[in-house]
């Protein structure tokens, strides 16, 4: 055999074996790029991909001026690997030093505020995780990751700050530790509030770092919205302040004060004490959590004189210069009762203005029992009373009305003065919210909008108006509601230098058994300025100590009244009240 | 003899280029390099983002922090006290000025502690209270010496922070 043919034969042989060889590699190549791509590819991405939960978060919760009542902030558990523990070396400024694991102990517990004997057997062990802290604020977390110790690692979590404390505690409830909206506005508009977690996926290398361009939002987040309030801040930590102050020299049960604004119908302030802070709820009683001026109904006494006179007008049963014979003690025509005054007295005369200035339930009972039980019935409903309002704030409660179908003989007579019903302080708020406004009542507002995070409104309640009494009759009984402020015995104590003041005190006994015993719930509601109203505030004192008339509630109320007068810049009344009768022989007073 | 497949002069000519070689490796070579130097920019890249990431982390944080600050300092409660550290009482009595009617309205009168209706001090509760203002007692002093001798230079006397000192409104 040739050379030649040898060495051609050894060429076919060796293209063979490289066809052979191509062929594997090219079905390899087209096993991997065509027949199992996507599998290998889907594979391959597991391995890389990542999804990340984006938290969204939770909205601002402001008042009226914007000032911030509930926020957001992070918050961080401080945890640490006990098998890890050792001591650290750092190089500052080319000196190698090495801190010991006491001292870092030592520093540990002076920023958390530990014992460091607690703290050591916490760094004790042979395990991965033990929690040292929890909640702990930026300032410390920060502190600590200054330390740069290895075994230390944090949780990050979101967190709800309260950054006024108590201000508006009680209708702003609070969230628990996982960040569930437990109570008030919290939970009330929590679709508003919450927001919506994103997710995020991306890509990265076998040393755990990001690829660029990988990331992929496959769900947006979306931070909740801003819930603005009526509530102004300020007024309502004054009031909150007054009536800790009240309740504490009365030694009262509790205390609330509702500050409205008549002509858009805001609540600006609702204050009351014992109240709740929200950042740690669980240092009150549950009952303290709530809000009373939403959800707690009181039989209203006197008070419901104003309204009882605003019927009186309305319908024409009497004039401003009608008068009654009043004696202290009127003895009824059924089931041996009687109806009597607070007071021992000689028999008045009085007209309405007398009425309500002396309190005298004899003289409202002979005013009012003229209107059909069912017309007064409508006119109690047209004030709000008897259904809950369109606040729908949780817990709220409706009072009771009860159907004037009901009523016996007795109920029908005492409902003028405020027995026989239950009102909140909210109703009975908006109830001279009506009459300060021309006899229109207004629905509630707390919550001005929600807005989204771009700015748009995402909510905003609507507000009807109900004409309960007409324009005249209501300003009529604004002038002889002054005429408490300026004669009344306890109604002068809540007079305003300067200003018209409306208003009508109350000493609502409360209920014991069957009876009444000898606790009681007082209250001053008034209005200012009387010329041309701009505020109702509303005071309600329950179960003041040793106290059996409304004289503790006037001056929380003067002093609330005062303040959102100053504080809203309304100028002083330039004008004098109208001289209308008002003494117990039903004529002007000298005085007036 | 030599054997040869091709003639001479035909494998002559098929002697491989020494330049061509040359441009394959250095073109290899170059590819090579280009593919490290991106992927090295790529990386890098990357590694920048993620500090920029953790110093904007880092960032939000002190913002945090300072904002919780202000919260503290900026609540009614930290103003109330500071207010009655100071010695001030809330004068309820309203005064107002129409400057385009040019009239007064109320009477103006001094506020007496004992005729305030309000406590001072605070009274509501706040436990996320933290930074608060602080008064030292040389500060103060200083000031009531100031008004005392009723001078108009501007006040020294100012609420010490623990972040610093915020300086009294030169306004008496």
């Amino acid at each position: 055999m040739g050379t030649h043919a040898k060495l051609s034969r050894r060429l076919g042989a060796f293209a063979v074996i490289l066809f052979l060889m191509v062929a594997a590699l090219g079905f390899r190549l087209v096993d991997f790029q065509v027949v199992r791509a996507a599998e290998i590819q889907k594979t391959s991405l597991e391995t890389r991909k990542l999804t990340q939960t984006i938290s969204s978060l939770r909205g601002d919760i402001l008042d009226s001026s914007g000032q911030i009542l509930a926020k957001t902030v992070l918050r961080y558990d401080v945890n640490a690997a006990p098998k890890r523990v050792g001591p650290v070396f750092q190089t500052i400024d080319g000196v190698r030093t090495e801190r010991s694991v006491d001292e870092i102990a030592l520093d540990l517990s002076q920023l958390l505020g530990l014992d460091y004997r607690e703290l050591i057997l916490k760094l004790a062990g042979d395990s991965e995780y033990a929690n040292l802290a929890k909640t702990v604020n930026a300032e410390t977390y920060n502190a600590i990751r200054g330390m740069n110790v290895p075994w230390i690692f944090f949780d990050q979590f979101e967190d709800r700050l309260y950054p006024m404390g108590a201000v508006a505690g009680n209708v702003l409830g609070f969230v628990g530790s996982d960040g569930t909206p437990l109570a008030g506005l919290e939970r009330q508009y929590n679709t508003c509030l919450a927001g919506i977690d994103g997710q995020e996926t991306f890509e990265r290398s076998s040393d755990g770092v990001r690829i660029p361009t990988s990331n992929l939002t496959t769900q947006p987040t979306e931070n909740g919205g801003a819930l603005n309030l009526t509530i102004d801040a300020n007024l309502q930590f004054f009031a909150q302040q007054v009536l800790a102050d009240t309740v504490s020299s009365l030694s009262a049960q509790w205390a609330s004060a509702i500050v409205l604004d008549v002509e858009t119908g805001k609540i600006l302030a609702a204050a009351e004490a014992p109240t709740v802070d929200p950042n740690d709820p669980a240092a009150v009683v549950s009952a303290d959590r709530g809000s009373r001026i939403f959800q707690a109904a009181f039989e209203p006494g006197s008070i419901m004189k104003a309204l009882s006179a605003a019927m009186v007008l309305d319908t024409g049963t009497a004039s401003e210069y009608d008068t009654v014979n009043a004696p202290d003690r009127m003895q009824l025509d059924f089931d041996n009762e009687y109806i009597k005054d607070s007071f021992s007295h000689e028999d008045y005369t009085l007209s309405l203005a007398g009425v309500l200035r002396y309190s005298s339930n004899t003289g409202m009972t002979k005013f009012a029992s003229q209107i059909d039980r069912k017309v007064r019935y409508d006119y109690l409903q047209k004030f709000g009373f008897g259904t809950v309002s369109p606040l729908r704030f949780e817990g709220e409660s409706s009072g009771i009305l009860h159907p004037v179908s009901e009523w016996d003989e007795m109920t029908n007579l005492v409902t003028t003065f405020g027995q026989g019903i239950s009102v909140t302080s909210l109703q009975m708020a908006y109830a001279y919210q009506a009459i300060a406004n021309g006899g229109v009542r207004l629905d509630p507002l707390l919550v001005e909008s929600c807005l989204n995070e771009d700015g748009t409104i995402a909510f905003a309640p609507t507000q009807e108006a109900t004409r309960v009494v007409s324009t005249a009759s209501a300003n009529l009984d604004l002038e002889l509601l002054e005429k408490v402020v300026e004669f009344g015995g306890v109604g002068k104590t809540a007079a305003i230098p300067g200003y018209r003041v409306a208003g009508k005190t109350g000493t609502g006994q409360l209920k014991a058994g069957s009876g009444y015993g000898e606790e009681y719930a007082i209250s001053f509601y008034g209005i200012a300025p009387a010329e041309d109203p701009k505020f109702v505030v509303g005071i309600t004192i329950y179960k003041p100590e040793g106290v059996s008339n409304s004289a503790g509630a006037t001056p929380p109320f003067k002093a609330i009244m005062q303040q959102a007068l100053k504080h809203y810049r309304i100028p002083p009344s330039t004008t004098e009240s109208r001289s209308v009768p008002s003494n117990k022989f039903g004529e002007v007073d000298e005085n007036d | 003899m030599s054997a040869y497949m091709v003639s001479e002069r035909d494998a002559k000519k098929l002697k491989p280029s020494l330049t061509a070689g040359l441009i394959f490796v250095l073109g290899i070579v170059a590819v090579l390099i280009g593919q490290i130097s991106l992927n090295m920019v790529l990386t890098q890249d990357a590694y920048q983002l993620r500090a920029l990431k953790i110093e904007k982390q880092s960032l939000a944080t002190d913002v945090q922090i300072i904002q919780e600050e202000v919260s503290s300092l900026s609540s009614p409660q930290n103003l109330a006290d500071a207010a009655n550290m100071l010695g001030m009482i809330a004068n309820p009595a309203s005064v107002m000025l129409d400057i385009e009617s040019d009239k007064i309205y109320g009477k103006p009168s001094p506020a007496r502690a004992e005729g305030s209706a309000v406590a001072s001090a605070n009274l509501v509760a706040n436990s996320a209270l933290g930074t608060v203002s602080e008064f030292s007692m040389a500060t103060v002093a200083a000031g009531e010496l100031e008004v005392s001798v009723a001078t108009s230079k501007l006040a020294t006397s100012g609420l010490v922070l623990k972040s610093g000192l915020i300086p009294a409104s030169p306004t008496r």
